[in-house]
């Protein structure tokens, strides 16, 4: 196996590439379809507020009727009256009278005080690094077709197009209203409570642990699966009263995008509830407590999930002599989210179980803990802090560690438009450090020709700030 | 001779004034607004009367169809009437309703008509099965003491017989209740309504 001179500079682009996944929960297409404002649904956006999870879990629908509250133009499809005769007719629908069509870009800018960090080291002493601040744009999509089926999609453009979402949502399938909803298509399995961007600091609520990225060499490495990320399936979801949720899926797993892996199934599932506030799926409010503040309630919810992947790695075509080898990863964990008024608290750990890390490496465990504590002052000033810690323990091998410690500001400069900055201060015990150390959960280095061991590498240094900024129209 | 005439024209006038106020006088006036949550379902909307039927002698009324949309988009009629369905569009049209007891004129071309007597009482969704997103509502009232609201919810029903009866509203979407009002002999008495899911 070889490793070319550009390898360790492939590995930053990948971290930061990793570190700048699309900040995408609801999107502009609703506000036109609602004629509402980001705020309806967000604070610092894609974190959202109690209705905006709401509506996010009613498969992008508001409660009660959803057509009630479509203030853009319409094109029907058909008329209600349409339902009394089928199947002679088709079943009625509409579509907007607009493209449902939003765009978008985001990134980063990034200050490294010390060239001799590690962080410092990857960028080649480059104090600002700002050639990512607009790495990538997007085109969303989203409209409903009737009260109880939503399309939403996602396409990516970082150097190539990628569709990062592509959906469609049946809602309200059986039972009671919620109760049972139904997605198909590519996008994020639904593994936590609430939105997989609720994050003010980080792009993703739950941290990602690529560990086969960790434990392979670089080119068995490369595009490991972790536990928040896109995948091609099915999930149904549901809420029951209210105040239980659960979501039950299968989906292909990592897709062969690098040509080293194969579509297995994939399982999942999670079950929560919430007590105090508003209802998981917002029927039947009467609003926040206090009107000038919606995004605050006094509320506790807890979340537990479990997950199953199977990946099969081929990698005849980068290393010769290896023959397919395959991977389970088991997973399970919690989560929980106070909230006191515009004070939140999230919480959550989670365990992850691979049997065959790598194609030498026999089972590895790591383990993933996070907080996040934040406060609205308000709805554009969001003072946060973070904290995320992974460990890693290879069977008969040495346990290595990670901490990120990242205070930091999210403001709105705009309803749509924002600004983050993060400070990133880091501790790592046995982590590799080849790719460098750029700040986020998803910066791990890969190892090239030193396997992870405990004290071969020991940091503890303040690395970075990051600038992130976006914008959504 | 002038002022003769004068006078003489101006006890004319003086009488067929005082024979049209008699009349006036017969019946009373409802009138009134409806607000509809939401709003955008307002224009969908009938107010009627439940009580008074009277001897109505049968109407004929047109809803057209002209660049691919019913006009009126909603057609109050009354329990007996006719409705002329015509055709002004180059493109050939259909009229069905599967509401009630059901209803099909089949295909008709342009500068066609059809007519149907709607024969109970109630909504009836129209539409054309060339073009699905064309719909209107004929609503059949019970008696003939109907108005349509206008963009402001605004309606006025006059000429009804003097009593206490009972005003209902259809709306395609929404719902009230019905609400009892008392009419007198030329007085006109306001009745505002909600409708809601």
């Amino acid at each position: 196996m070889t490793f070319s001179k550009t390898t360790p500079l492939r590995l930053v682009l990948l971290t930061v590439a990793l570190a700048l996944a699309t900040p995408a929960s609801a999107i502009p297409a609703f506000a036109r379809k609602y004629t509402t404002s980001c705020l309806t649904c967000h604070t610092v956006y894609p974190k959202l507020t109690p209705f905006g999870e709401a509506f996010r879990r009613n498969g992008y629908m508001f409660p009660g009727v959803d057509s009630d509250v479509i203030k853009a133009e319409q094109i029907p499809m058909g008329q209600e009256a349409n339902k009394k005769t089928f199947p002679e007719t088709a079943w009625p629908s509409s579509i907007p009278a607009s493209v449902p069509l939003s765009v978008g870009a985001n990134g980063k800018a990034v200050f490294t005080p010390s060239k001799t960090s590690s962080a410092g080291v990857a960028s080649n002493g480059t104090k600002f690094t700002l050639q990512d601040l607009t790495p990538e744009a997007h085109i969303w999509a989203g409209a409903s077709v009737d009260d109880n089926i939503t399309l939403w999609a996602e396409l990516t453009f970082s150097g190539a197009a990628d569709v990062e979402h592509a959906q469609i949502l049946f809602n309200n399938l059986l039972g009671p209203k919620h109760a049972v909803n139904l997605i198909v298509g590519h996008g994020f399995p639904n593994v936590t409570q609430y939105g997989p961007h609720s994050s003010y600091l980080g792009d993703a609520m739950l941290p990602t642990m690529p560990v086969t990225a960790i434990y392979r060499p670089a080119d068995l490495g490369a595009d490991p699966w972790t536990l928040v990320d896109n995948y091609t399936g099915m999930e149904v979801n549901g809420v029951i009263g209210g105040r239980f949720d659960y979501a039950l899926g299968l989906n292909a797993g990592k897709t062969p995008g690098s040509g080293l892996s194969v579509p297995t199934d994939n399982f999942y599932g999670r079950i929560g509830f919430k007590v105090g506030g508003m209802r998981l799926d917002g029927e039947g409010s009467s609003g926040a407590a206090d009107a000038t503040r919606p995004w605050a309630e006094d509320a506790f919810g807890v979340y537990a999930f479990g997950y199953q992947s199977h990946s099969r790695v081929d990698p005849s075509a980068v290393a010769a002599g290896l023959t397919t080898f395959g991977d389970t990863a088991n997973v399970i964990g919690l989560g929980a989210r106070g909230t006191y008024g515009s004070a939140e608290l999230n919480l959550g750990a989670y365990s992850q179980k691979h049997n065959h890390a790598s194609d030498t490496e026999g089972k590895v465990t790591g383990t993933v803990t996070f907080g996040e504590l934040s406060y609205v002052v308000y709805p554009w000033l969001v003072p946060a802090v973070r904290v995320e810690h992974f460990g890693l323990k290879p069977d008969g091998g040495d346990s290595i560690s990670n901490t990120l410690i990242q205070p930091g500001v999210a403001f709105l400069i705009r309803p749509n438009v924002k600004l983050v900055t993060v400070f990133n201060y880091e501790r790592t015990n046995g982590f590799p450090t080849t790719g460098g150390w750029m700040g986020g959960a998803s910066d791990f280095g890969q190892h090239v020709s030193t396997a992870p061991a405990s004290g071969a590498t020991k940091l503890s240094e303040f690395e970075t700030v990051g600038f992130f900024l976006a914008w959504a129209n | 001779m002038s002022t003769i005439a004068t006078r003489l024209s101006r006890l004319l006038l003086l009488v067929a004034s005082a024979t049209v106020g008699v009349a006036a006088a017969d019946g009373g006036t409802i009138t009134g607004k409806v607000e509809a949550t939401p709003a955008k379902y307002l224009e969908e909307t009938v107010v009627y009367l439940k009580g008074p039927k009277g001897a109505v002698k049968p109407e004929v009324k047109v809803m057209d169809q002209r660049a691919m949309a019913f006009i009126p988009h909603v057609l109050a009629i009354t329990l007996g009437d006719t409705v002329k369905f015509q055709n002004h569009d180059g493109v050939v049209h259909n009229v069905y309703s599967p509401d009630n007891e059901g209803v099909n004129l089949g295909s008709f071309k342009q500068e066609e008509e059809r007519s149907y007597t709607f024969g109970q009482e109630g909504s009836y969704s129209q539409l054309c099965s060339m073009h699905p997103e064309m719909l209107a509502y004929v609503f059949v009232s019970p008696t003939p003491y109907k108005a349509v609201v206008d963009k402001k919810g605004s309606f006025t029903i006059s000429n009804v017989p003097p009593g206490t009866w009972q005003v209902a509203v259809w709306n395609s979407r929404l719902k009230a209740a019905d609400k009892s009002v008392t009419v007198v002999a030329g007085q006109t008495v306001t009745v505002n309504l909600a409708v809601k899911r």
